[in-house]
């Protein structure tokens, strides 16, 4: 009876303190959203307006008045480059670190994961001059590489954990059959890690998106703006930011983003954390 | 066709494998070299971004950089750097307002988490709750300093409650200032700790759990005796990722106050970039970069190697 009723109070505190964060999650959305679809004459004024008309101002705004499709193409092509960049390299590094036994093996680990921690802003100076060395700067090819450097910590970790989950003996018997390392790596390991593999490619691609500080120094023009950078600069000159545009590209993001993550739900945890949770 | 018959694993494939000596040599050359080999790519990739860089802007430290023309200056930026209060001024400021962030989503995320890992909507909550951490933290950056600032909602929604009077002032006070950063920032990444906490407590036990109900235990008694002991490891690897993302706070700066009122919501990164991009005192910018690196790598030392798992488990 007692534990009966311990419980009772505890669900309502409960569903109130749950409800009440769901609140502070949604409304700015909802709001935000609102703004996305207002004219711009609503959006700064002496008093907010709560109850906006609706006017696809901003949409037509963005594709006729900016380069839209430039940005969109920019994000795109990045950020696939970027994510087949990072398997490519992730995917071996992680099947050594995670399979064999040699010399100094921890220490290159903790190193690729050391990269991590690496603020951007500390070697931007010196990867700026880097791409301007290189003729690179405001190319989608300098934000690829970029970005593919910034991820493949996170990548070859999550892949890495996945590896070492399989069992030993699928391998061993493979070797007695007498297939070749690069092939049990092609045909067994991957094959098995493939939701490891496409939760790290996953990550890394929201973490592209994403992206600001490099991209900021980089991309000076639409031929690489991404749509992360391009948002701070919808300004209208005296007419100050163009928040209703903003708030569409904002969106615009963020749909895809969604969708790649209710897609990996089940791994996300797992690849949050690089692999020390499993889910 | 021998593809086949591998998958199969059977004894009849041993006739298709190499002769025993060729198989022996190149096990051999596996062993030592192969692992190494694989490695290698993403290693040069990371040290082509780490110690290049790390190098470049150690060397670039003690010049005085104008334009194309780097005149030595010895020490000459070290000293400047820890003469003036700019440097330890961004330092104390990413520590402060990173600190209240990081304490904040650390409590909300973990007080969400012990409410809705029981709960049957557990799916739903996980959903709207992701919510803020999947748009841009541009975009993030935007909706606060519209909500304070230039849209002033938050000020018109404590007037019509009744709270204040008169507009506030947000970007224009210190407090207020770093309070619109903290916002933006607890907002977009509690969720980050909420899914890896929920995780964690779904992944314990429930046998545990089970025994101490039975013997009449709350549930507050079970998260705080039994739950959150269990879950140390993970909340030390999720607070760790935070952290370092925290400390690198540069968009929402770079969107909602630029470093304003007087250098006192200006990061470590923002400080970097300032000085760099905006003064063009690249070798100023290098010195600040090179002791950053080198804070970096004796934390990334300390911390790495104790709380993530290694090698095989």
């Amino acid at each position: 009876m007692a534990l009966r009723r311990r419980s009772g109070e505890n669900l309502a505190l409960r569903y109130v303190i749950l409800c009440a964060w769901a609140l502070v999650c949604l409304v700015p959305i909802l709001w935000f959203l609102s703004i996305g679809f207002r004219p711009r004459t609503e959006i700064i004024t002496p008093q907010p307006i709560y109850w906006p008309t609706f006017s696809l101002d901003a949409w037509h705004m963005i594709w006729d008045d900016w380069p839209m499709a430039n940005y969109l193409r920019n994000s795109l092509l990045a950020i696939a480059g970027s994510v087949v960049i990072d398997l490519v390299l992730a995917v071996p590094a992680a099947y050594s670190l995670a399979r064999y036994n040699y010399k100094g093996r921890e220490d290159i680990g903790f190193y690729i994961l050391s990269t991590r921690m690496m603020a951007p802003a500390i070697v931007a100076i010196p990867i700026f001059f880097l791409f301007k060395g290189l003729g690179l700067l405001d190319t989608v090819w300098a934000l690829m590489l970029v970005y593919a450097a910034i991820n493949l910590s996170v990548v070859t970790w999550i892949i890495r954990s996945y590896m070492m989950d399989i069992p030993h003996e699928l391998e061993d018997a493979a070797r007695t059959d007498g297939a070749s390392d690069l092939r049990i790596l092609w045909e067994i390991v991957i094959p098995i890690c493939l939701p490891g593999i496409i939760t790290a490619a996953v990550i890394a691609a929201i973490f592209a998106i994403n992206e600001f500080l490099f991209t900021l120094l980089i991309a000076s023009t639409k031929n690489a703006y991404t749509m992360s950078v391009a948002l701070a600069n919808f300004t209208g000159g005296s007419d100050g930011k163009i928040y209703n545009a903003i708030a569409l590209v904002s969106f615009l993001a963020f749909v895809p983003v969604f969708l790649l993550v209710v897609f990996i739900q089940k791994h996300l945890s797992r690849g949050l954390t690089l692999g020390a949770l499993k889910g | 066709m021998t593809q086949t018959a591998f998958k199969a694993g059977g004894a009849a494939v041993v006739a298709a494998s190499p002769p025993a000596g060729r198989r022996v040599r190149r096990s051999a050359f596996q062993r030592k070299l192969f692992p190494y080999l694989l490695v290698a790519p993403a290693v040069c990739y990371l040290l082509m971004i780490t110690l290049y860089p790390g190098v470049y802007a150690i060397y670039q430290s003690f010049f005085f950089v104008r334009f194309n023309e780097w005149i030595p200056a010895g020490f000459d930026n070290y000293v400047e750097l820890f003469q003036h209060d700019e440097f330890w001024g961004a330092l104390w400021n990413t520590f402060v307002i990173g600190g209240i962030a990081l304490t904040l989503e650390c409590v909300i995320a973990l007080a969400l988490a012990y409410y809705a890992y029981r709960d049957p909507l557990i799916r739903g909550w996980r959903i709207v709750f992701l919510l803020p951490m999947l748009f841009m933290p541009s975009a993030v950056a935007f909706i606060w300093k519209l909500a304070f600032a230039d849209g002033r909602v938050i000020s018109d929604l404590l007037m019509r409650v009744g709270l204040i009077t008169e507009n506030i002032d947000f970007l224009g006070v210190v407090w207020n200032a770093r309070l619109t950063l903290i916002v933006a920032d607890v907002w977009q990444w509690t969720p980050f700790l909420f899914i890896i906490f929920v995780a964690a407590l779904q992944a314990q036990d429930k046998e545990i759990e089970e025994a101490a109900r039975l013997d009449g235990a709350s549930w507050s008694a079970i998260f705080w005796n039994i739950s959150l002991p269990l879950m140390k490891p993970v909340i030390a690897v999720a607070v760790i990722l935070r952290g370092i993302d925290i400390t690198t706070m540069f968009a929402n700066v770079f969107i909602m106050t630029q470093g304003t009122p007087g250098g006192t919501t200006e990061t470590i990164s923002f400080f970097i970039y300032r000085m760099g991009f905006r003064t063009f005192n690249f070798g100023y910018a290098s010195a600040a970069s090179a002791v950053m690196l080198i804070l970096t790598l004796i934390i990334a030392q300390l911390l790495l190697k104790r709380f993530f798992r290694s090698g095989r488990a």
